[in-house]
């Protein structure tokens, strides 16, 4: 057997690191379409045939027929013949059990010692003092609610169990009980929500983590949405309503269009201020993103939003003038 | 032979050989690669191992004694991945955060992240219904900013990610907030953190000869010092801790010498609103309200944070803090009349 003159690739690094996660879990799904393999491994079909292609060379010295790998294509569909004792992925690198340590930790619950040890222990032995080292160098936040809690919320989703949660509802200001189906938890502009389905409401709903008061797992059992329901679910309901309008000095908009939301810039002026536009959020909303500024930003519109806005400030003045 | 070609022939000849291979017989089988019998072909070898370790691959040097003979191994109990055994709970814990890290797209390490979650599915029996959440995880954390912007901040965070990891010192040029001039600046990336759905880079600024933190969507450019990527270009100082930073409110940026500073809310303060005041806040239930008393090296972020509390809230002290909050109350007021 002959080998491939290959034409060397700059990302050979992540191909080696793909190649090792593709030969285990083709041996480990045969028949895997390549479609598939390619979602997985977050590349295209062409690029999953190029690892491929690239396989059929990789072997084991001193290269007899059967020393090489061996990864077919049947009908868009990939089986391995010959793995060479790739098998299994390696361990976790010292980088990629730190992201994922890091990850744990901002979410939270009982379980974050647990998983931070065992990602630990699944680094090889002599990088993890590197691992630990690499975990002090990321905070991805703090957890948005007490870890007990969290726990039990962690545990409700991984037993598809009901929960019975007391919950603050911002607007109304008032705390009420739901029983909810918990699908997931998802993180949108730096707040995490339990997003799933209250029975007394009947449809999915996201429920900010912290505020949640407090939380029981129910004994009974609900089945997950399917792939078609989750492809249409959102967090938010689309925005309704004309969008809030906000003029922002140049300090102001310098911070605020750097952080992650909706924006719509309208116009930008020579000094660096901006009139911008935020879908589908309240007037109060509004006027404490505007009040939150010291002064460099206020609410243009629609009237009612300024109206809120003018009001506020009315009435915080007064609280002053009262004592000066 | 093209190296990726190379190394994982040699992962595969060490991982399948019973004994360890001598480097005479490593030599043999890789001709072209390691031949000779340079000092060159021995370094050459050696970066590779490196970078077989680097990819989770733990090649390494066995001493012989009587019933083994001297040389390389990869040994399979510290190659393969072993299972987690974590419990339902704690497994759903690891899909759910990595997923909705991995969604954000700006996350350290994000490529690691994708591996590490790519091969979780291997570290645990039955992954079942963490493994559904997880996808429903992804699904709804997706960031809908603009791709561009995106692509950007997450090549941006890679790039600092890697500094961090190989102790590289990065050049920024940084568009400050206050000053809203360019600078240009070594610094000596420590940490990155997260606050409010942003993320920093932490560090020693040269400039400044101090530890500073920059916001990632504020640095305009940034070079990491590619000289010798293996040797680290500093030491991160006594006594620094990532997590202290990061957690610091507003208020406790060091802009001034710290004062005491005095906030009244009307009723009993929400437990939404004790979290927004920090860990730090001394609480005081007084008559029809709630006074909480913080120190402040920056008045100016704790101004801010009592005025979006709305007429909910107001300073009482210091005095001058107190009549900043009025001017600037007084001349939005007459903006909106």
């Amino acid at each position: 057997m002959t080998r491939k003159v290959a034409v060397p690739k700059p990302d050979a690094r992540e191909r080696l690191r793909r190649v090792l996660f593709l030969v285990p879990y083709a041996v480990r799904h045969p028949g895997v379409p390549v479609r598939d393999l390619a979602r997985r491994c977050g590349v295209t079909e062409k690029q999953i045939l190029e690892d491929l292609d690239f396989l059929l060379g990789v072997g084991c010295p001193p290269f007899a027929p059967d020393d090489f790998l061996d990864l077919y294509v049947e009908g868009d569909r990939v089986h391995v013949a010959l793995h060479q004792s790739f098998s299994r992925p390696p361990r976790f690198t010292e980088s990629e059990a730190a992201a994922l340590a890091a990850a744990a930790l901002a979410l939270g619950g009982e379980g974050r010692e647990r998983v931070v040890k065992a990602l630990r222990e699944s680094v090889p032995r002599d990088r993890r003092a590197l691992f630990e080292e690499l975990l002090s160098c990321i905070f991805a936040g703090s957890p948005p609610a007490k870890d007990s809690l969290l726990g039990r919320i962690e545990q409700a989703i991984a037993g598809r169990r009901a929960l019975r949660i007391r919950y603050f509802t911002a607007t109304r200001g008032e705390e009420n009980e739901r029983v909810v189906h918990p699908y997931t938890l998802a993180q949108r502009l730096g707040h995490w929500y339990l997003w799933g389905h209250d029975e007394s409401r009947g449809r999915a709903l996201p429920f900010r983590l912290d505020r949640i008061r407090e939380c029981a797992v129910d004994d009974r059992r609900f089945e997950p949405p399917g792939e078609a329901e989750l492809a249409r679910a959102h967090l938010f309901s689309e925005a309704s309503g004309p969008p809030v309008r906000l003029r922002l000095g140049a300090l102001s908009a310098a911070w605020a269009l750097a952080r992650p939301g909706q924006w719509r810039v309208v116009s930008r002026d020579r000094k660096g201020g901006a009139v911008v536009e935020v879908p589908g959020v309240s007037d109060e909303w509004a006027t404490r993103f505007a009040l939150s500024f010291g002064g460099d930003a206020e609410v243009l519109g629609p009237p009612p939003a300024r109206r809120h806005f003018g009001e506020a400030v009315r009435k915080a003045l007064a609280r002053y003038g009262r004592r000066s | 032979m093209q190296k990726a070609e190379r190394l994982l022939d040699l992962a595969a000849l060490l991982l399948r050989a019973p004994e360890p291979v001598s480097w005479r017989e490593i030599q043999e089988q890789f001709p072209d690669d390691y031949g000779g019998s340079g000092e060159a072909a021995i370094r050459k070898f050696e970066r590779d191992k490196a970078e077989l370790l680097e990819l989770g691959v733990p090649v390494r040097w066995v001493g012989g004694d009587e019933d083994l003979s001297a040389g390389y191994l990869v040994d399979k109990e510290d190659f393969y991945l072993p299972d987690l055994k974590l419990a339902p709970e704690d497994l759903a814990l690891l899909y759910l955060a990595g997923s909705a890290a991995l969604a954000q797209r700006a996350f350290p390490y994000a490529r690691d992240l994708a591996h590490a979650m790519n091969k979780l599915s291997f570290a645990a029996r039955a992954p079942g219904a963490s493994e559904v959440a997880a996808v429903a995880a992804l699904q709804l954390s997706a960031d809908d900013a603009g791709e561009e912007a995106r692509a950007e901040s997450s090549a941006r965070l890679e790039a600092l990610s890697q500094a961090v990891a190989g102790k590289k010192r990065v050049h920024l040029v940084y568009a400050g907030a206050e000053r809203r001039a360019r600078t240009e600046r070594d610094v000596d990336p420590y940490g990155l953190y997260q606050r409010g759905g942003a993320w920093f880079v932490a560090g020693f600024c040269r400039l400044r000869q101090e530890i500073r933190s920059f916001h990632l969507a504020r640095i305009i450019s940034l070079q990491v010092n590619q000289a010798a990527p293996r040797t680290p270009d500093f030491e991160v100082r006594k006594g620094f801790s990532l997590a202290a930073l990061a957690t610091r409110e507003p208020w406790e940026f060091g802009v001034h010498a710290p004062v005491r500073c005095r906030v009244r809310l009307d009723g009993p303060a929400s437990p939404e609103e004790r979290d927004s005041f920090g860990p730090r806040a001394a609480w005081k239930e007084t008559t029809g309200g709630t006074v909480v008393e913080v120190e402040a090296t920056n008045q100016e972020a704790l101004l801010r944070h009592v005025l979006a509390l709305g007429d909910r809230a107001e300073i009482l002290a210091p005095r001058p803090l107190r009549e900043k909050a009025r001017k600037v109350l007084a001349a939005l007021a007459r903006r909106v009349a």
